[in-house]
């Protein structure tokens, strides 16, 4: 992905920034096509980026390690009431 | 308080029998004795004390224990309370403290003075806890914990969530539930925690710290489900706030219900009313987001849209106007302007040459005519030269014409008659080459003729002539 967009926050208000600048007119055709062509790119790193995290539930235990939830808890993370025992 | 005094001490003489004759009878006491007898007689006398009263001249001395006066409105009594018992109590001593004194009676020896050692505080007409957290809230409030812009924005899409709570609890149950529903593909990192009972203010602290280093976390909550004062106790302990304050990622706390605050909550970046509340606020559901890029790309297509359009707009008016309609017909007048300039410079410059020649040539008539002898020489000499000068002057500019008349001419080429001798027509000259023959009537057998061709010229001899026309 295009390293100048750093994460699905700055790229969504980068993105309306955008879009306000463009609604208000008044621009070169060159940077109107710039704009343009940034703010689709923008919109689908945010796209990717909702879709990309996967679910994972882990647990931090006492000495600082990093368990998945199912081992630590005996839950699997397809259990949706996260079960306690 | 009676008995105490009426009773004889058993090893105690009556120190007013004066008429005890006997001097070896008498027993003196020693200063250190006597105290000590009072304060054996205070302390199994009295037995424990509830005692109701305002505290002042509170001091807490740096050995951790505290000194102060109980007071009503006409008497005192001096008071202690030491570390060990004055750790335990969870609000503050302070002057003008209306309070119930639980503790025994007891003296100073060094200073000769009974007092009474308090073993609890309570507020008097309140909780404790409701005493404790009231002074809390005003000394983290007057420190700016709680100013709104010491509050942090809760990201809006967190790469990772971190929870702080009991694993056993509701809480924990409630907020997966509702972040799996609204955002099915969260990364979700717990740091189970006791929540309630003596040290779990520092151990939820400690947690905190713990899941604030795992890299990527960028927003914790914090929280429990209901329940008493008592059980919610460890959200409005000092450390747990000072700690929630410090935290270098952005804290949602969400004890208990709706109705219970705590210290946490105002020192916390944001507020949840309950645990599945918090996670409502955490994660604004997947879908919404889709739907808020699609509409910013949408806007952003239209903008672009009508942005082109009204380029075109603008185009169109422009193109419209007299001044770049038929712009190629323009264009073709302008060619012909130029032949025409052409041709009259030409006849210009010809015309200019033959005027200075004919002015050159009258000059020279009235100059020897005459006769002038003087200076003739020199005036030949000058005439010479004026002479030379005509020529280049009028060479130069005819240079110059003819160049730029070549120029013109290679741009008009097309147009030009002899052009189409390349094509492979001929002209028909009169043998002088004064005139070109249009009609076969004009020629007669015998008669020479000259033809001029693409490439040279040929002479010829017309052998008969036939008219198109007759």
């Amino acid at each position: 992905m295009d390293p100048t967009i750093k994460d699905f926050e700055s790229a969504s208000a980068e993105l309306e920034a955008i879009v306000k600048k463009m609604e208000e007119g008044d621009l070169t055709l060159e940077k109107a096509l710039e704009l343009y062509e940034r703010g689709v790119q923008l919109s689908r790193f945010c796209h990717a980026k909702l879709e990309e995290a996967e679910r994972r539930l882990e647990i931090l235990n006492e000495r600082g390690e990093l368990r998945p939830a199912h081992a630590a808890m005996g839950l699997t993370p397809s259990d949706e009431s996260g079960k306690a025992r | 308080m009676p008995g105490l005094f009426d009773e004889p001490f058993e090893d105690v003489p009556r120190p007013r029998d004066e008429t005890a004759p006997v001097r070896a009878r008498r027993r003196v006491l020693t200063v250190s004795d006597v105290t000590a007898e009072i304060r054996t007689a205070l302390e199994s006398g009295f037995g424990e004390l509830w005692i109701e009263g305002e505290i002042s001249n509170c001091r807490v001395w740096n050995t951790g224990h505290v000194y102060f006066t109980l007071k009503d409105p006409t008497a005192q009594l001096k008071a202690v309370m030491f570390r060990t018992a004055y750790r335990y109590l969870k609000f503050k001593i302070e002057d003008g403290l209306h309070v119930v004194a639980r503790g025994r009676l007891s003296v100073y020896e060094p200073k000769g003075e009974y007092q009474l050692v308090c073993e609890h505080l309570e507020p008097h007409g309140r909780g404790a806890l409701q005493l404790a957290f009231e002074q809390l809230k005003r000394k983290l409030h007057a420190e700016g914990l709680f100013a709104a812009d010491r509050k942090r924005p809760i990201p809006a899409l967190p790469r990772k969530i971190g929870i702080v709570t009991s694993l056993d609890g509701a809480a924990l149950r409630d907020i997966l539930k509702i972040l799996s529903r609204r955002h099915p593909n969260a990364h979700i990192v717990v740091r189970p925690v006791r929540v309630q009972g003596e040290g779990a203010a520092e151990d939820i602290a400690k947690a905190l710290k713990a899941i604030a280093s795992v890299p990527g976390v960028d927003v914790i909550i914090v929280g429990r489900g209901g329940g008493s004062i008592e059980d919610l106790w460890a959200f409005n302990e000092e450390s747990l706030a000072r700690t929630i304050a410090a935290c270098p990622v952005p804290v949602i706390s969400a004890v208990g219900h709706e109705v219970d605050v705590t210290i946490a909550d105002f020192v916390a970046d944001l507020r949840a009313p309950t645990p599945s509340a918090a996670a409502e606020m955490v994660v604004t559901a997947k879908e919404e987001f889709h739907a808020r890029i699609d509409r910013l790309h949408g806007r952003l297509q239209a903008a672009m849209r009508s942005d082109v359009q009204r380029r075109r707009n603008v185009l169109h008016v422009l193109t419209s106007r007299r001044g770049l309609a038929g712009w190629h017909v323009r264009v073709a007048m302008q060619g012909r302007h130029v032949s025409e300039l052409t041709h009259g410079l030409r006849r210009a410059t010809t015309a200019l040459i033959a005027r200075r020649a004919r002015e050159h040539q009258a000059r020279a008539a009235r100059l020897e005519a005459r006769d002038v002898r003087r200076g003739l020489a020199a005036i030949r000499a000058r005439l010479a030269a004026a002479e030379t000068r005509l020529h280049v002057v009028a060479g130069r500019a005819h240079e110059r014409a003819a160049a730029r008349f070549t120029a013109l001419a290679g741009r008009l080429d097309t147009l030009s008659p002899l052009a189409v001798l390349a094509r492979g027509y001929a002209v028909c000259w009169t043998e002088d080459r004064t005139a070109i023959i249009r009609q076969a009537s004009a020629v007669a057998p015998g008669d020479l003729v000259r033809v001029t061709l693409h490439e040279g010229e040929i002479d010829c001899e017309v052998r008969s002539a036939h008219g198109s026309d007759h």
